[in-house]
């Protein structure tokens, strides 16, 4: 079955204020796809108007190529799992599930079947006569699963649903989630503004900033290859240094960067020599020792924290600019104290340059 | 409380604020009750057969109601007629109290209230009297109705009930609106999103998950309209016709033109017991507590 989602050209208005800019992007049929952003990015609008609560002002919601401009969030083949979870509390957990199967209509012996299978799969077996009040956090959020998959919906939309547990369970109920997605072979489509959630469980992720979808792309190349400053800033840790560019030479570019000299890094297309741009390093690409072929950028050592598995360094450059620096903790020795001379060290293919000074 | 009032006042006029309390409830809330109680188990004498051998106490005051059919009529059209009157106050108040909760915004929902409120500022004599005006044989609403080609000739609005439960909808209507309305506000809009998102229609969402919430405010409304309608005596006088009587202007008649206290007394507790009992059954049948209601 078709389950793909096609928002087409959509625009999204709130009188003067433009929620979304025009959009235009395809999730494939069975694609767990993630909408990651600050708050306020406008990936909840998106949300609803995937779901039927908000028609966008311009273009339509295709939902397996289907047109949804005036179907009702009622009739919309999609079904929803709530920040709040939004269970329904004076019902049992079996009625909760229930709910959108005696909406259609299904006899009370089917119903009970789809709860019992439902419950299995979210591992809950026989809680169906609990009431809600009585489950845990993360018993509340499979029921809420649960729910949500019991229509069997062809796109089940997530807003940003482990916001609300702690640490531990949220990491378990990642897992949990990509392993329900993988038995039901829905599309999934996750609203989150934790990049850990959408890079450890998304087949895509579309990065978002004020209405505007800044890049799609796996998380491997949304890590590695940002597209836009605001993407490689928000993604991931990432220090970035303004220059501008001088040369550039299979698809390495070299920047003057004032009194840290020339660094160089990565570029893409639409740089163009003589453009401001900024080079963008994370923390765990920098070496304290020079290899061949790295580049240098000599600092000292404002700060160092010990993290358990890793190191984080602060170091201050000559350009009074502050970077950040990871190691693994086995390079840990006593010289890395306050003040101590380090060479910071990368490889060009490590670093992006993107063009543009003025976002970092 | 004693020692909060204390530590806040001293002991001095703790002592007498709280006496006063003692005295106001005492004096004019629990001695005139039971006095009222004693009066309706005593035969209703002259002023020298007080304390006398016909002076003792009988149920015959409660059995008057019993024995007197067109009393016992117009009680139970009293009950039948209010359990009407709150169930159409429901039915108007249900749509305004989930509007002004959540579909008006907040600036809407004030302009609302402003509205419902503003009439209410005018006491109950007038307020009813205007809508005597209004469903008058020869009244604007006749007339209206008239001008519009709905009817060829006036209805006589006052005649019968109509006008009895119009003026009673709209007297008690904020009671069932507020208790409504603060229920419903309480209520997450995720749930009416996910009512709507599992492909529930409006009918359903209302009937499945926003009404279940709102039931101890439904109920505190209902009460409220329910007790007001049963004991009201303002608007069935003005609304009413002769044949519309409500049993309020008999205990009224018994008190006031009967010159029968005893009588009088005795039909004003009937009035009270059997609503609250009618009250306490209806709050079975739809499964709300009393914990529900004090929410």
């Amino acid at each position: 079955m078709d389950s793909s989602v096609h928002l087409d050209n959509v625009v999204m208005e709130f009188g003067d204020f433009t929620a979304i800019q025009k959009t235009d992007l395809k999730i494939e049929s069975g694609e767990f796809f993630s909408f990651l952003g600050p708050s306020g990015c406008g990936k909840t609008t998106i949300l609803n108007m995937i779901s039927g609560f908000l028609d966008p002002t311009h273009g339509d919601v295709k939902i397996g190529g289907q047109g949804m401009r005036g179907v009702p969030a009622n009739k919309r083949p999609t079904s929803m799992i709530f920040q709040n979870l939004a269970l329904f509390p004076l019902m049992t957990v079996a009625e909760n599930i229930e709910f959108g199967l005696e909406v259609r209509g299904v006899s009370k012996g089917e119903r009970k079947k789809a709860s019992d299978r439902l419950l299995e799969l979210v591992a809950l077996e026989g809680s169906g006569t609990k009431k809600v009040s009585e489950l845990s956090g993360g018993q509340k959020q499979r029921i809420a699963i649960a729910r949500a998959l019991a229509v069997e919906p062809q796109v089940l939309l997530l807003d940003e649903p482990l916001s609300a547990l702690d640490l531990k369970l949220r990491q378990h109920m990642r897992i949990e989630l990509k392993e329900i997605q993988r038995k039901t072979g829905i599309t999934f489509i996750y609203i989150t503004h934790d990049q850990g959630e959408a890079l450890t469980m998304s087949d895509r992720v579309a990065v978002m900033s004020a209405g505007k979808i800044q890049q799609v792309a796996d998380p491997i190349t949304l890590y590695r290859d940002p597209k836009t400053a605001f993407v490689a800033s928000f993604v991931g840790e990432n220090n970035g240094i303004k220059g501008c560019v001088t040369q550039l030479n299979n698809g390495i570019a070299d920047l003057d960067c004032g009194v840290l000299g020339h660094l160089q890094g990565r570029v893409q297309s639409g740089v163009n020599v003589g453009d401001n741009a900024t080079l963008f390093i994370r923390p765990e690409h920098f070496r304290l020792a020079a290899e061949n072929n790295m580049l240098t950028i000599p600092s000292a050592i404002e700060e160092v924290n010990f993290e358990g598995s890793y190191l984080t360094l602060n170091a201050n450059t000559q350009a009074q600019t502050s970077l950040s620096i990871q190691l693994g903790s086995h390079q840990y020795t006593d010289s890395l104290v306050k003040g101590a001379p380090v060479s910071l060290s990368y490889r060009a293919e490590d670093a992006v340059v993107i063009g543009g000074a003025d976002h970092v | 409380m004693f020692s909060q009032l204390k530590a806040r006042f001293g002991s001095s006029l703790a002592v007498g604020i709280l006496g006063m309390i003692a005295i106001w409830l005492l004096g004019m809330v629990i001695l005139p009750q039971l006095l009222m109680v004693d009066y309706s188990f005593r035969p209703n004498l002259f002023p020298s057969e007080i304390g006398g051998p016909k002076d003792v106490y009988s149920l015959g005051n409660y059995e008057t109601l019993f024995s007197n059919l067109i009393h016992l009529k117009i009680f139970l059209k009293t009950i039948w007629s209010s359990v009407l009157v709150t169930a159409l106050t429901l039915l108007v108040s249900y749509p305004i109290a989930f509007y002004l909760a959540k579909v008006a915004t907040p600036r809407q929902a004030a302009f609302c209230l402003l509205l419902l409120v503003i009439p209410f500022w005018i006491n109950e004599i007038l307020r009813t009297f205007a809508w005597y005006i209004i469903l008058a044989y020869k009244g604007p609403l006749n007339a209206m109705l008239l001008g519009l080609g709905f009817i060829d000739r006036p209805i006589r609005f006052l005649s019968g009930d109509g006008g009895v439960l119009i003026g009673m909808v709209y007297a008690y209507i904020l009671f069932m609106i507020f208790p409504i309305y603060n229920a419903i506000e309480s209520l997450d809009s995720n749930q009416v999103k996910a009512a709507r998102n599992l492909g529930a229609g409006w009918i359903r969402t209302h009937w499945r998950v926003i009404i279940p919430h709102a039931k101890p405010g439904i109920a505190t409304g209902c009460i409220m309209t329910f007790m007001l309608a049963a004991g009201s005596y303002a608007v069935p006088s003005l609304l009413g016709s002769p044949g519309s009587r409500w049993f309020t202007q008999i205990i009224y008649n018994w008190f006031f033109e009967g010159g029968d206290w005893n009588q009088g007394a005795a039909y004003a507790f009937l009035l009270l017991i059997i609503c609250i009992g009618f009250i306490a059954l209806v709050m079975r049948i739809f499964k709300v507590g009393l914990g529900d209601i004090a929410k």
